[in-house]
């Protein structure tokens, strides 16, 4: 093979560490902004039982809904804080935070009634142009309740329901009842125990036998207020033979106080149904991010997690699917970058419950700047789950000598008749590939985020058009480095 | 070969009133549901919780593990919700003179 021709250029050649910015270098100026407060009502901070009923009567809801957040917050106070994950967890006050802050009165169906400051926010972020463009739906919260909420005519005819929690929980009690914790029950640990005690807003979604929603419905979510905390509530049932798509993004203000947000997200798919969930994690770098995730696939259903994790100081988030019924499929794409003062401790979990049950876990991560990033998952095949396929893959790109990876796999694997396969990388951008993209004329920046984007564009093709493309733009912008 | 252990006479355990047996190795919780008493292994299934310890709902026959939550049929052994997905065992109950008694294995 002829040697390449030597590159010359009156660039200066950018060392490891000044080649790459921080994360999210314009976060600021895009989403660190923060409106003045004008709230129907914001609670004191620190969490009592007393705030905790005030929740449910501020929502009207029903007895058995306020016995189970009592309860919850019996078991919130019980547990202690876990000593796993990151030493940043002892970080977390849970005295310094509000609990629930009220921006409206209601989810309205038309922005022109949503309050002004609060729609001005949602147009600055681009969630109606977005609603406009390429959406099935659309939720919008702001602080601790669902602001604007909407859903195409033609799939309510078809008797698809796309509500915020509040509302399902009011205008399909039986419905949500039945399903409401069972996936992930108040008890299953500290941070759902505080969600399924003070949970506001979230989504529900309800998609009808063989009904196909084409287009992604979307939730997005802004925390406006210092120390706030969000604790979203989402349950999605597909029912049999059916299709959904739901897209949730988020951001906050930065400021320098902690904010924290512990969601929980339920997913049932039917059997034969398909449930992807795909989430664009932007928080701001003083938001605690500690998220319970989890799927059950009924007989020939499928369920995808694609999730990208961005922002937040500290994230920890293991998506999981049990996979209950013959032929069902799971599948978690990760994608997580940590930047300065970042741990993206993140991942996930596939349980194979049943025979010939599929599945793929592909995780990414790319640390900067002295970043963490970790992979943290569960493979299990349980005793009876013969002919099950899984395949793990997850690699890691260190972007200097700072930064820091961590991998964390576990498998338990209990029948003989089965085909598992894991595969770990752990890799720096190397100077050989920088030299042949720059023998072609690329500068070394896009030479650097060339491969960068090689690196995770397996999971970024996975993402709707928009989404990839802001994902890519948000990729570039880390990638910027000083030149000149 | 099966055979039968006692328990404990029948007034002893009311409705809502609940036993842990030690037999051998295993740990049987005995939970007499509005009336009719079931028994069950004591460990769940999900991470081998202590099943008696937990919330005991005589009137839904259900117990929930305290550990995470999981919660059991007590009538089938069956979870009723995860992360436990596994049944626990279940040992039939016989009233025999007013005494509760359990077939085990």
């Amino acid at each position: 093979m002829a040697t390449p021709d030597t590159v010359t250029t009156d660039t200066p050649v950018l060392t490891d560490n000044d080649r790459l910015r921080g994360i999210n270098d314009d976060y600021t100026e895009r989403y660190g902004f923060h409106d003045a407060e004008n709230y129907l009502y914001k609670a004191p901070k620190g969490l009592t039982a007393e705030l905790v009923a005030k929740i449910s009567e501020f929502k009207s809801e029903p007895q058995w809904m306020r016995d189970f957040r009592l309860k919850a917050y019996e078991y919130f106070l019980a547990r202690p804080m876990p000593t796993w994950g990151s030493p940043m967890l002892a970080d977390v006050d849970f005295d310094d935070i509000h609990y629930f802050v009220r921006a409206s009165e209601r989810a309205e169906r038309s922005w022109d009634d949503v309050p002004e400051d609060v729609k001005k926010t949602f147009d600055r972020l681009g969630i109606p142009e977005a609603e406009r463009k390429f959406l099935s739906g659309v939720g919008a919260q702001y602080e601790s309740e669902v602001v604007y909420h909407q859903v195409h005519e033609d799939l309510e005819k078809q008797g698809v329901i796309f509500l915020d929690m509040d509302s399902a929980l009011r205008d399909h009690e039986e419905l949500v009842r039945e399903y409401f914790a069972t996936i992930i029950p108040a008890n299953d640990n500290k941070l759902a125990s505080l969600n399924s005690a003070v949970w506001s807003g979230g989504s529900f979604v309800y998609v009808p036998p063989g009904v196909h929603v084409d287009m992604p419905l979307q939730a997005y979510f802004r925390i406006n207020t210092e120390s706030m905390g969000q604790f979203e509530r989402t349950l999605i049932i597909a029912d049999e033979g059916s299709y959904v798509h739901y897209v949730e993004g988020c951001t906050a203000p930065t400021y320098s106080s902690s904010s924290l947000h512990s969601a929980v997200v339920e997913l049932i798919a039917k059997p034969g149904a398909r449930i992807r969930y795909t989430t664009v994690q932007n928080w701001s770098t003083n938001v605690f991010n500690l998220v319970t995730k989890r799927a059950v696939a009924e007989t020939d259903a499928t369920v995808e997690w694609v999730d990208c994790n961005l922002g937040s100081k500290l994230t920890m988030k293991y998506p999981s699917v049990y996979l209950m019924g013959e032929r069902a499929h799971g599948e978690i794409l990760s994608i997580a970058f940590a930047g300065k003062d970042q741990h993206q401790d993140a991942g996930g979990k596939i349980i194979h419950a049943a025979p010939n049950t599929t599945s793929n876990i592909f995780a990414k991560s790319i640390s900067k700047d002295g970043g963490r990033g970790s992979y943290r998952g569960l493979l299990e095949i349980a005793k009876g789950a013969h002919g099950s396929r899984s395949k793990v893959v997850c690699d890691a790109l260190l972007l200097d000598e700072d930064s820091r990876s961590d991998t964390y796999p576990t498998i338990r694997i209990s029948e003989d008749d089965v085909n598992v396969g894991h595969e770990a990388t752990v890799s720096k951008v190397g100077d050989d590939q920088l030299f042949y993209l720059m023998s072609h004329g690329i500068s070394e920046e896009e030479a650097s985020k060339l491969i960068v984007n090689g690196f995770i564009e397996p999971i970024t093709k996975e993402l709707p058009m928009e989404y990839a493309v802001e994902m890519n733009r948000l990729i570039e912008l880390q990638m910027e480095g000083s030149i000149g | 070969m099966p055979q039968l252990i006692d328990v404990c006479p029948l007034n002893e355990l009311p409705p809502g009133g609940k036993r842990l047996v030690e037999w051998d190795d295993l740990e049987i919780g005995v939970f007499n549901c509005a009336g009719t008493v079931y028994a069950i292994e004591d460990r769940c299934s999900h991470d081998e919780g202590p099943l008696i310890e937990g919330s005991f709902d005589a009137d839904a026959c259900t117990v929930e593990c305290p550990r995470h939550g999981s919660l059991f049929d007590l009538t089938s052994g069956k979870p009723k919700t995860l992360p436990a997905y596994v049944p626990v065992d279940t040992f039939p109950v016989i009233i025999e003179n007013d005494t509760i008694k359990l077939e085990v294995e």
